[in-house]
């Protein structure tokens, strides 16, 4: 599951992550982090049979999690499948179908905005 | 010289007839792999092509009507992007690439995302100024046009469809932006644009069917080929009949009041600038066995160069050559290493553009012409612009005594060279004079505040440097870009020769 923890400033420096994965026996990928003074921001990916439990307690401690399906969204309309963004991807979740439709893998992606920088008709948008 | 099989008003009749026989290029390939040349042109009537890219050179006639009392406009504003309006009072052409005049907004909304706009039947204010005549008293005016309310708006591109186009990569250490989409470092990606074996002028290479007067498919509308593009060259080199980089070109007209947004669009190429991505498609007629052979040419037997846009000049280095087979595939080898790919043009499109011009002419609703002048087939090459000013190099650039530090020296010994000379930048050395790093003022200010007196503890090893034979105008962007003041020439050997500084450089180019 991928989901976006937001938390505040005041457990910035608590071992929370760490008590995570001992505790809770999850894999735990961080894909994109924003820490700063006023808090933070972090996108991960987690797996694991204790999932649950351990959402509680990230509750607990004060990190507000969002489940996500989607990091980026592409925007059909505006899309023209001109695959300027397929190689910039570093994780190859970008791929041209059979009748080259340009289509983002979400399961892949880990929300690095190389894509939605270079797409000449802004279709492609990391979600906030 | 091929016999004549069937004339164009024999193929037209059949198309009224409901009888003739279309094909897109993608299906040619095959059909003619199937049963040979000879067959497929007795079968085929016409072969259909298309493309959907990046077209920078493009833009839009458009006549506004006259406001009462009317204006002689001599700058016009559509959404903040000017068109030129050098023209009689109310005409004006705006070109893709104009960005916006609000800064803020610059590359992001230009001409291309107004011609967008005006054909999807947007509204668009229009600014004029003028300075006033007898008969034209106005001198401004602020209104709402749409594509509905203005007299004209036709689309003349100078120069579309490329009959092929050299596929990009960066062998530099930094993200390049350019007209070829973004290049990442140290040939991370390669970026190619024409749509292959269905891309128009390559299905029919010796304009032996395509001329002024062709119609055509553009952007959703039925247009013209008006004649030759800009940059149009024949004199180039070529492999089973193709060139093998750019060649031919097409200057096209359209009724924007007949166009669609499916097959037009607004873009900008990130921080580079805005262009319209142009959807154009050419109907070949197959009058006789050569031609049935030339529009089955395929994605393997079509080369094109990899050349490298680390070098900013205007032959720039080819990498290699590839064919489309390879390119579409996603990964291609570039020195050992294999390396993703971006088409730049759509492929989908291309091939959506060529089954509705199919379609159109299976309906009996799309007949071809006969050029009145077929384009060029020999004798044309591309002039390059020569700059009358000589070009500096930076090793016409007048240095100053080299002071250098080497990797031994002490923070106080640096600190009193930079001192002495008043210099701010130190190139660190080893014995052979090659560069190994550069110190600053900043980092000698550095050690000192936090007690290190090893030199190489604080120079920075990663070095943003001039070559000798590169043109100083190069550097003055490279200076700009990197947000630095000064960097170390080095020669073919990596000796250092110098240092440059911006200073230097504004010397020289806000002499002249
Ligand atoms: S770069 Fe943008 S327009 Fe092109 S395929 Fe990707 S998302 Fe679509
Ligand atoms: S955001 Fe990054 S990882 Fe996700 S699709 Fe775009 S380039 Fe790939």
């Amino acid at each position: 599951m991928k989901a976006w923890l937001t938390f505040s400033p005041n457990i910035v420096s608590k071992p929370i992550i760490s008590n995570l994965v001992k505790n809770y026996d999850i894999t735990f990928n961080i894909l994109r982090a924003d820490i700063t003074p006023k808090g933070g921001k972090m996108l991960i990916e987690i797996s694991g049979t204790q999932q649950k439990q351990a959402i509680d307690f990230m509750g607990k401690e004060g990190i507000h999690l969002n489940p996500i399906n989607k990091v980026v969204k592409k925007d059909e309309e505006k899309c023209i499948d001109c695959g300027a963004c397929i190689s910039l991807c570093p994780v190859e979740a970008i791929k041209p179908a059979e009748d080259w439709t340009i289509e983002v893998d979400d399961l892949k992606c880990i929300g690095c905005s190389f894509c939605t920088n270079s797409c000449p008709t802004r279709a492609i948008r990391v979600m906030e | 010289m091929w016999d004549i099989m069937k004339t164009i008003r024999e193929i037209n009749q059949r198309i009224k007839d409901g009888d003739a026989v279309v094909v897109t290029a993608a299906e040619m390939t095959a059909i003619v792999r199937e049963n040979g040349a000879k067959q497929a042109a007795e079968e085929i009537d016409v072969v259909t092509t298309g493309t959907f890219g990046a077209m920078c050179s493009s833009g839009a006639f458009l006549n506004f009507g006259h406001s009462d009392p009317p204006i002689k406009m001599s700058r016009t504003y559509l959404n903040g992007v000017e068109a030129y309006s050098g023209l009689a009072a109310v005409d004006a052409y705006l070109g893709a690439t104009q960005p916006n005049r609000n800064p803020d907004i610059g590359l992001e909304y230009g001409g291309s995302h107004v011609i967008e706009d005006l054909i999807r039947g947007n509204e668009i204010e229009l600014i004029a100024e003028a300075y006033g005549t007898d008969c034209y008293p106005l001198t401004e005016i602020k209104t709402q046009i749409t594509l509905e309310s203005i007299n004209e708006a036709v689309m003349v591109n100078p120069r579309n469809c490329y009959q092929n186009y050299s596929s990009a990569t960066n062998s530099t250490d930094e993200t390049l932006y350019t007209y070829m989409g973004t290049l990442l470092p140290n040939m991370g990606n390669v970026s190619y644009s024409s749509a292959g074996e269905l891309s128009p002028l390559l299905n029919d290479p010796y304009f032996q069917t395509i001329g002024t007067g062709s119609r055509i498919f553009l952007c959703g509308a039925q247009g013209y080929i008006i004649g030759e593009g800009t940059q149009f060259a024949t004199e180039v080199e070529r492999k089973n009949g193709v060139p093998v980089s750019t060649a031919g070109t097409l200057m096209l007209r359209g009724n924007m009041k007949e166009m669609h947004s499916d097959y037009v669009r607004g873009a900008t190429m990130p921080k580079y600038g805005s262009t319209l991505y142009v959807g154009a498609g050419i109907p070949i007629p197959i009058l006789n066995e050569e031609l049935a052979q030339r529009t089955a040419i395929s994605d393997e037997e079509i080369t094109c160069r990899i050349v490298d846009y680390g070098v900013p000049r205007r032959s720039k280095p080819i990498v290699r050559e590839a064919n489309y087979h390879e390119l579409k595939s996603g990964v291609i080898e570039l020195n050992g290493v294999e390396v993703p790919t971006s088409p730049l043009s759509s492929q989908k499109k291309a091939l959506e553009i060529a089954l509705k011009l199919k379609e159109w002419i299976d309906k009996g609703e799309f007949l071809l012409t006969v050029p009145v002048e077929k384009l060029p087939s020999k004798g044309r090459t591309v002039k390059p612009l020569e700059i009358q000013k000589p070009r500096i190099l930076v090793k016409d650039l007048k240095g100053e005594a080299l002071i250098l530090a080497h990797p031994t020296d002490a923070i106080s010994e640096v600190a009193r060279k930079m001192v002495q000379n008043s210099i701010n930048h130190l190139p660190v050395v080893d014995e052979g004079n090659k560069l190994l790093g550069i110190v600053t003022s900043w980092d000698v200010a550095n050690a000192v505040a936090h007690g290190k007196n090893k030199l190489t503890d604080v120079m920075t090893k990663k070095v943003i440097i001039a070559r000798e034979e590169e043109p100083v105008d190069v550097i003055a962007r490279r200076i700009d870009k990197n947000k630095i003041s000064g960097l170390p020439v080095i020669d073919s050997d990596n000796r250092v020769k110098g240092m440059v500084t911006a200073e230097d450089i504004s010397r020289l180019i806000g002499g002249d």
